[in-house]
């Protein structure tokens, strides 16, 4: 079969199989064996289903488009042939599958599957985009979830049967006793992937907004999963209202784009016939006649132009078009576009302002925090922005870095004195997705997405080391953990790995782990981007200072929770090492930690594989910016050599090595006691403790206005209007009541009569279709006089002649 | 055949018509035909005596439906619609579309009740012959209506049609009340004809022709030249004699007298046979009269598309205004009598009966609508005989579903009063489920099939006013069509309250119906299409846009 009919089948496939298991345990889970055990059993088929079909996928595309060796991987270490130009990768590409080779953009497939609606020019349809970014996208969320799913059998066990959840207190004094909700969470779990795998294949934004909204749904469904408890449910609320917010600005950047360019797909779609074929969003922006290079398509340009337009005869405008562009008309349309799509992803990433849902959807069990809001939902923000690349400008990437930086430093800072292991990692997790945010706003596209790849593998794998953690203390607290290591050695050995990948551990220059990688090449594009635009060198400090703080925070909580002495002997009394179902998932995540990061001699790796997918034009940098003056975009291979790499790769070791000296000192021999520490900084750590107040901010700035205006509002209905309506109400009781006297007596009496005639005529009728043969056929001879008689009336003129 | 030509050549060009045109476009009718034979063959040989005649009828019904379904294949679907158009053995039958599309109903329709019946019993094995031969019988006689083009055919078609439906409606041997509606049946329809029968030759008198399309023309020249006052009333007192005729076909108001009656005592799989094909052959050959003797055919050496064709179609304007009056008060009046005499039964199949009376007048108001566009906007026209031949198509599932669930519960039930069905959603959710899909489709709700229907009748009304053929009329009728739908909601949801809400008599002792069993997979498998023709009707709307142009 050919490689383009093979892969939207084997990843449609993929997609469809936790639909499949969702619909079945929706239907059927209860009864899936004793308390539905056995809807776990489908749920995780299913999903080793679509990780069999992506590994397929994988292959085949692996087949068909073998790996580049390097020659600005991110590797960065070999020896990688840094001066091989872009031209001869593109010859190394020819002759793949025709107007896929790099001269006419990435390789990718797209297509439709079914047309939802199809009328005039709006068409919305349920299709893929397939390039290398979505295979491997494919191949970690079913890998994770894979993981994710085996564990969660494990751990969602307490489900299987009658629940005392201890955390509700009812009215009564005692506690809520609940029946187990075992298959309810694999039906969410199920569904969720399925929306997950849908943004990732979606083929137009439309779709993408769709299963955006269908992962919202699925969030609420697992931060609420024990929604009898007031905080989980307030957290599911604020979660999916917040996100709201930022899905407002998405649906202004749809609407940009539709409006003014008529298309949401992102490809160019074939009409067939031999006409040439629709052009999608990316070619739109970025044509090819102009060498992929971002411009302000014809169509908000006309847009922005409407007036002058309007004054063109149509046969000039065409002409007209490339001065009006000139002129920067259109240039905020796409701007706004950019933007907005943008606004979608601060949403559901977590990104700065909007952070504040994250640490509190860590209410959910903690397979859900592992897989939803760390690995993959979160990061399907910085996946849209990733696949959104060509349409954004120099002015839009700013935004994103900056969004990124303030984020990355701002969870940074409360990550440390977090006390909460799990909001230590909702914390760092936002504080990651900064990152990612940061590097693809300076630049650095495969930076991004790359470490996207790398923090899923040991994000998940540190949430799932805190799941084991508190399935053994029964508590979030780090303050009452201490000295694990001792009854839990793989909890503490995994965790350890997790630890050292996210702070990026590695000797430089020679090998490291996973983090190592990625967290070195957004170092480095952000000192590329920093020094040719030394106004915003602010960006670089911030990844710089970022890695410092995210090394000391993961260190702390490391120390904190599995070294030392125990500090509370009730709590280490109980500890015990996992069951095997929940270790294995540990084991498996902690080694792709290590190696997910690795290039192959030969050069097969993550980070040449993303290059595949790179948008066309992007490789070669960008300059341009019309509101923030004008900003220089350095090619990202340009940050893999020389000078450049060699300081980023010091600053990410030494930041590090200092972050992890100073929570030794601080944790683990204690010379520096964090005690007097918080006494001395009271202030600042009153407010990194208070998370920056940004709860408080948010409630003072809009929730309590509104409910003020609620107040108001029921008030004015409560005073005035339901007064005048009381009023009405009694006018209209008299009135009704004369009406009530004439209806009874005079209407009634009418309709009675009325319905008495009817009756009397039905009973009539009744008579005359009883047996009465003769009658019947007098009928017929009446019926037709009687038609004969009014057809007469009726065409007296016509019959008389 | 023109005069020149002599015996000898004429008695071998009408042979050779026969045998090379004529007939090969008669197969269905012919299978039918021999089918009928063998069955009476059955009876009066011993050999055969122990076949079963349901699986010779379906067999021979087969065969029928596989040349209906290539007649209707092979038919022209692009440019030149008309193309198809053969007039059948001298002009007496007419082959066309619509022709073609009813006769692949009718066959279809054959086939699932055949089915029907054999699964829900009522033949048994001694009188089966007898009944699958009226069936056949009856329908060859429907088919014949359908592609009738001569009066004398007509009335053929429509006795050949009925006769057989007499005897059937007295199937229950031994039953006073089965006894008494075959004898209304047959007096009443004796009626009917005769009247029909007169009205047919006042008109073959006036226009001396009993050719359709010639009728229509000398219409057209009586129209020119101004006849006398005298025999403009003879032809419209014609007129008026045959709709009579086809108005009992129709079971229209007021020549419906017979159909609660009828309904009522014959068996329920009787009344499906009578409410669905002779329906569809009804309306079909109310299409045909209409359009044959309102348009100018275009065979009939007046040349399609110029001046002479303009002439001859506004000529007949003043028919087609008399037919459109008759056909659409009569449907409003059908319609609204139908649903309101629905009200107050209490058996089961005398309120189908008049709710097949209603929608009579449904079919009738887009028949209506159909020949008031013509010369005003041939595409709505063209519509409107596509919506009408969609309904049929439709109506076929959902009426024949209705009474598979009325016999099969019969069986069940020993009953066929609504008030025995009461709280049978505890013991058989099945049933009732696919009983509220087909009563809900018949009252025209979406997503069933009989929404799309009534929505398609009621676009053609609407297209009609706004193309202003017979404005003021064609707004009475569909106001009055609309008020019908909700006034036809109430008895048909009082069944489904009392089967789920009413709590079940005490003293039923029968089991649940499962559907899943023989009955109730009939039961399913007409129940499906209901369901599938709303959600996916594209494909059985093209059939009836083809159908749709054979007029034009």
């Amino acid at each position: 079969m050919d490689i383009a009919a093979q892969l939207p089948l084997l990843l449609g496939l993929a997609w469809l199989a936790p639909l499949v298991s969702f619909v079945a345990i929706l239907f059927f889970g209860p009864r899936m064996g004793p308390h539905g055990r056995n809807a776990a059993w489908v749920a995780t088929a299913a999903i080793v289903t679509s990780l069999v079909l992506s590994l397929f996928a994988a292959g085949t595309w692996l087949g068909a488009h073998p790996v580049q060796a390097a020659h600005h991987g991110a590797g960065g270490h070999g020896d990688g042939d840094h001066g091989e130009s872009h031209a001869a990768d593109a010859a190394g590409h020819a002759g793949h599958a025709s107007g896929h080779d790099e001269a006419h953009g990435p390789l990718a497939y797209a297509g439709d599957w079914y047309a939802l609606y199809e009328g005039g020019a709006l068409r919305l349809t349920i299709g893929w985009y397939i390039d290398a970014l979505t295979v491997l996208m494919f191949v970690v969320v079913t890998f994770i979830a894979t993981c994710i799913h085996v564990y969660a059998s494990g751990y969602m066990h307490d489900e299987l049967h009658d629940v005392t959840d201890h955390e509700v207190h009812l009215s009564g004094g005692g506690h809520l006793h609940r029946p187990g909700r075992f298959p309810r969470f694999f039906q969410a779990l199920s569904l969720f992937c399925f929306s997950m795998l849908g943004i990732v294949i979606a083929g137009n934004l439309a779709m993408v907004f769709i299963f955006w909204e269908l992962v919202g749904i699925c969030s609420w469904f697992l931060i609420g999963f024990y929604y009898e408890r007031k905080s989980a449910s307030t957290a599911a609320n604020k979660a999916f209202i917040v996100n709201r917010v930022g899905d407002f600005g998405m649906l202004i950047g749809l609407m940009a784009l539709w409006g003014a360019l008529g298309t949401l797909h992102f490809a160019d779609s074939p009409v067939g016939g031999g006409e040439p074929a629709r052009p999608g969003l990316f070619s739109l922006v970025r044509p090819a006649a102009g060498g992929h290079a971002i411009q302000v398509p014809d169509g908000m340009v006309k847009f922005a132009a409407a007036a002058e337009v309007a004054k063109t005869p149509a046969a000039e405008v065409a002409g007209k078009i490339d001065g009006w562009r000139g002129m920067g008309l259109g240039r905020w349309l796409l701007f706004t576009a950019g933007v907005g799509i943008f606004c979608g992803c601060v949403g559901k990433s977590a990104q700065f302002p909007l952070f504040v849902w994250l640490p509190d959807a860590m209410e959910g069990p903690t397979p859900v925090s592992a897989l939803v809001h760390s690995a993959t939902m979160v990061a399907a923000g910085v996946y849209l922005v990733g696949r959104f690349y060509p349409v954004l400008t120099p002015d839009v990437l700013l935004v994103i870095a900056y969004v990124g930086a303030i984020t990355l430093f701002i969870a940074a800072t409360i990550a440390l004195v977090a006390n909460d292991i799990k909001r230590v990692l909702a914390y760092s997790t936002v504080s990651q997705l900064g990152y990612m945010m940061l590097a693809l706003g300076v630049g650095g596209w495969s930076a991004g997405l790359f470490h996207l790849v790398t923090h899923a593998f040991f994000k998940s794998l540190l949430f799932l080391c805190s799941g084991s953690v508190i399935h053994a203390c029964h508590t979030n607290d780090m303050r009452k953990m201490g000295g694990l290591a001792r009854v839990m050695p793989w909890t503490a050995g995994t965790m350890l790995v997790g630890c050292l990948a996210i702070i990026g551990a590695g000797i430089p220059f020679v090998i490291g782990l996973s983090g190592y990688y990625s967290k070195d090449a957004i170092l480095a594009q952000a000192l590329s981007f920093a020094q040719a635009n030394p106004a915003h060198s602010i960006l670089y400090l911030a990844v710089a200072g970022g890695a410092f703080l995210t090394a000391f925070y993961m260190f702390r909580l490391w120390f904190m929770t599995f070294a030392g002495e125990p500090r509370d002997h009730h709590v280490a009394d109980h500890a015990h090492e996992s069951p095997a179902v929940m270790v294995a998932p540990l084991v498996v995540l902690s080694v792709l930690a290590v190696v997910a990061g690795w290039t192959l001699p030969g050069g097969f790796g993550l980070a040449n594989l993303l290059e595949q997918a790179r948008p066309a034009g992007t490789a070669e940098g960008m300059t341009g910016g019309f509101a923030f003056g004008t900003l220089v975009f350095p090619a990202e291979h340009l940050s893999h050599e020389g000078a450049i790499h060699v300081t980023a790769t010091l600053t990410a070791f030494a930041t590090a090595l200092a972050g992890v000296v100073l929570a030794a000192l601080m944790y683990l021999v204690r010379i520096i006691s964090p005690a007097v520490v918080a006494t001395i900084l009271r202030p600042a750590y009153a407010f990194l403790a208070g998370r920056w107040y940004f709860d408080e901010l948010y409630h003072a700035l809009f929730v309590v206005p509104v409910l003020g205006i609620a107040k108001l509002a029921s008030g004015t209905d409560r005073g005035v209007i339901d007064r005048i309506i009381d009023g009405l109400a009694w006018t209209a009781r008299q009135l009704a009541g004369i009406d009530a006297w004439i209806d009874r007596t005079l209407v009634d009496g009418l309709v009675n009569a009325t319905a008495t005639a009817t009756w009397n005529a039905g009973l009539e009728l009744k008579k005359l279709q009883t047996g009465h043969l003769r009658q019947y056929v007098m009928f017929i001879v009446v019926g037709t006089v009687a038609l004969f008689v009014l057809a007469s009336l009726l065409f007296r003129t016509s019959i008389a002649g | 055949m023109n005069a020149q030509s002599n015996l000898g050549s004429l008695i071998s060009d009408s042979l050779a018509n026969t045998l090379d045109v004529s007939l090969p476009l008669f197969r269905p009718e012919l299978c039918l035909a021999a089918t009928v034979v063998l069955l009476l063959l059955c009876r009066i040989l011993p050999v055969l005596k122990h076949a079963d005649s349901a699986l010779i009828a379906l067999g021979g019904v087969a065969f029928g439906l596989w040349y209906a379904w290539s007649d209707f294949k092979s038919l022209p679907t692009g440019g030149d619609l008309l193309a198809g158009r053969q007039e059948l053995f001298t002009g007496l039958l007419v082959y066309d579309s619509l022709t073609a599309y009813v006769r692949l109903l009718l066959m279809g329709f054959l086939v699932l009740y055949i089915v029907f019946t054999k699964v829900s019993g009522i033949p048994d094995r001694e009188d089966g012959a007898d009944f699958y031969t009226l069936v056949l019988g009856s329908t060859l006689g429907m088919c014949l209506m359908a592609s009738a083009n001569h009066l004398l055919m007509l009335f053929m078609a429509v006795e050949m049609a009925s006769v057989p439906s007499y005897a059937l409606a007295g199937l229950l041997k031994g039953r006073k009340a089965s006894s008494e509606a075959a004898l209304k049946y047959a007096v009443y329809g004796a009626g009917a004809a005769g009247i029909m029968l007169y009205g047919l030759s006042l008109l073959a008198g006036v226009l001396g022709t009993c050719h359709l399309p010639s009728m229509a023309l000398g219409l057209a020249k009586v129209a020119h030249v101004g006849a006398d006052g005298g025999s403009v009333m003879v032809l419209s007192l014609g007129g008026l004699m045959l709709a009579v005729g086809l108005a009992f076909k129709l079971s229209a108001v007021p020549f419906h007298f017979w159909c609660p009656d009828v309904f009522e005592g014959a068996a329920a799989e009787v009344g499906a046979f009578l409410s669905v094909a002779s329906k569809a052959a009804a309306v079909a050959l109310l299409l045909r009269v209409a359009f044959s003797l309102g348009v100018p055919a275009a065979s009939l050496g007046v040349p399609a598309g110029g001046d002479a064709a303009a002439q001859t179609l506004a000529a007949l304007g003043d028919t087609r205004h008399f037919i459109v009056y008759v056909v659409a008060l009569m449907a409003a009046v059908t319609c609204t009598l139908g649903n309101l005499a629905a009200y107050g039964q209490t058996n089961m199949k005398r309120l189908l009966a008049y709710s097949t009376v209603a929608h009579a007048g449904y079919l009738m108001m887009g028949v209506a609508a159909a020949l008031a566009m013509v010369g005003v906007t041939p595409a709505g026209s063209r519509d409107a005989i596509s919506a009408v031949a969609f309904y049929l198509g439709t109506y076929v599932f959902m009426n024949l579903g209705a009474f598979a669930i009325v016999a099969v519960l019969r069986n069940t039930l020993r009953s066929e009063e609504i008030a025995s069905y009461a709280g049978l959603v505890r013991t058989s959710p099945g049933i009732v489920v696919a009983t509220a899909i087909v009563l809900v489709s018949l009252i025209g709700l979406p997503p069933f099939a009989g929404f799309v229907s009534k929505f398609l009748v009621f676009s053609a009304l609407v297209e009609a006013i706004t193309a202003g053929a017979e404005r003021p009329l064609m707004l009475v009728v569909l106001v009055i069509g609309g008020l019908n739908t909700v006034i036809s909601l109430f008895y048909y949801l009082r069944v489904l309250k009392v089967m789920t809400f009413d709590p079940p008599p005490a003293e039923r002792a029968s089991e649940p119906f499962p559907l899943v069993s023989l009955p109730g997979a009939v039961v399913t498998a007409l129940v499906v299409p209901v369901v599938g023709f709303g959600l996916f009707w594209s494909g059985l709307y093209a059939a009836a846009q083809l159908a749709g142009a054979f007029a034009s």
